[in-house]
């Protein structure tokens, strides 16, 4: 059984093979910065998450003009099909995959494991940053129905649709506040949303390759859970980033239609005043 | 207390770089992580990895006759930033006492300007590991 939607997805033979393609960007967005500098793709561009896709002030991300200046710097066009790669899963991947489709952008596409992939196959890396022609890049109005903000998710949970929490057993049940020395993303709480199933993230992918795992494993890993096609599902971690893979998963590989991420998520949700919380 | 005289060399240093220079120096220290000697493959595979963010880092501190404390790690090639980091910190206090250890300020790092380079959200594994090696030296000091 193929997945819902194969065209969001591309395997490291049709990266190699479009390297040259002009209507192709491929984004390398990782957890770890140093990777693209010390050799990524050839002609890859660098999306870093947390300093060109965040708003520079407040906690959001930033806004349809810097999203189309960053754009149009990147030489992306409308037309342009990205393909998205990284460390780590290709959970930042996802993450910037995610924020494209926010604003807009059509054709996107995430490469099937990844940067972990790509150098298991010994395919070549390169330093050079390569640079293109400025474009003028038009975004479209945020897509606020696959983004999920405190207000919904609260009637969401009060009447018990599908939520997943895709962080580790352990931050689900609250034994576990916030990682260990990261200050910026602690929450004063601990547990979860009430209603919502632990179904860690990494669960969908293949712990050797990083690439996604089957439709039947998703399927029954999901549904499993009870979280199904029909429902309405709101995905959440600590900052929105692991989570966003699962939207991912949910929404591209399994073809369920209304799903959104929550980016506020725990570090938003564990300091909420008044907030309810299970544990 | 002023900080080690070689961490302080580092932190000078990369005070007056510019952001180029920075991320080379960082890879540059990220390659140079000495692997984990092998005396320590057996108790790294009964450890727990310090809880980075997805970056499995193992440390292990040894102390020497002069009551010095040398710092060893094992840090994924997947993870330089990480990697980089530690390597400044074993570079900057590698023979240093445990008490000028537990001296270092956590935010010693901050004339370094390293956000420039790597985010400010990324030098959080920067605190973890300096915590951690406090820690180590602390059980060091015990024994």
């Amino acid at each position: 059984m193929s997945y819902a939607h194969p065209e969001y997805l591309v395997d490291t033979e049709w990266v190699a093979n479009h390297l040259a393609d002009a209507k192709v960007r491929i984004i390398e967005s990782d957890e770890d910065p140093l990777l693209y500098p010390m050799g990524h793709i050839q002609g890859a561009v660098q999306v870093d998450w947390f300093s060109t896709l965040q708003h520079p002030v407040r906690r959001d991300f930033v806004s349809k003009e810097q999203f189309e200046e960053m754009c149009s710097k990147l030489g992306i066009t409308n037309d342009t099909t990205i393909v998205f790669y990284g460390d780590k899963s290709n959970w930042f991947a996802c993450y910037a995959l995610w924020l494209f489709q926010y604003y807009g952008h059509k054709n996107v596409k995430i490469m099937n494991g990844g940067r972990a992939k790509w150098e298991q196959e010994k395919r070549p890396l390169v330093k050079e940053t390569p640079s293109y022609a400025r474009t003028t890049y038009s975004a479209k109005d945020a897509d606020k129905s696959i983004r999920a903000f405190r207000d919904e998710v609260l009637i969401h949970s009060n009447a018990r649709k599908p939520l997943v929490d895709v962080r580790s057993p352990k931050e689900f049940t609250g034994e576990m506040l916030h990682m260990p020395n990261y200050p910026q993303e602690g929450a004063t709480r601990g547990g979860h949303i009430p209603g919502a199933v632990s179904i860690p993230w990494s669960q969908a992918v293949n712990e050797v390759d990083a690439t996604f795992k089957t439709t039947e494993e998703l399927v029954a890993l999901y549904e499993g859970k009870n979280i199904k096609a029909d429902g309405d599902v709101i995905a959440y971690c600590r900052i929105g980033e692991r989570s966003s893979l699962t939207w991912f998963v949910l929404k591209y590989l399994l073809g369920y239609p209304k799903v959104k991420n929550y980016d506020g998520s725990w570090t938003e949700w564990g300091n909420l005043v008044d907030a309810p919380i299970e544990k | 207390m002023s900080l080690p005289p070689k961490l302080q060399e580092i932190v000078d240093d990369f005070a007056s770089m510019s952001r180029e220079e920075k991320i080379e120096t960082l890879i540059g220290y990220a390659e140079s992580l000495p692997p984990l000697p092998e005396r320590f493959k057996e108790d790294r595979a009964k450890m727990e990895p310090i809880p980075e963010c997805m970056t499995p880092v193992f440390l292990f501190g040894e102390k020497q006759a002069d009551g010095g404390v040398i710092f060893h790690f094992d840090i994924p090639p997947q993870s330089p930033t990480v990697q980089g980091l530690a390597c400044i910190l074993a570079t900057g206090l590698n023979g240093c006492k445990p008490e000028e250890i537990l001296a270092v300020p956590a935010d010693f790092f901050a004339p370094m300007k390293l956000e420039e380079a790597i985010s400010g959200q990324r030098l959080n594994g920067f605190r973890g590991v300096l915590a951690h090696m406090k820690q180590t030296a602390v059980n060091l000091m015990e024994k």
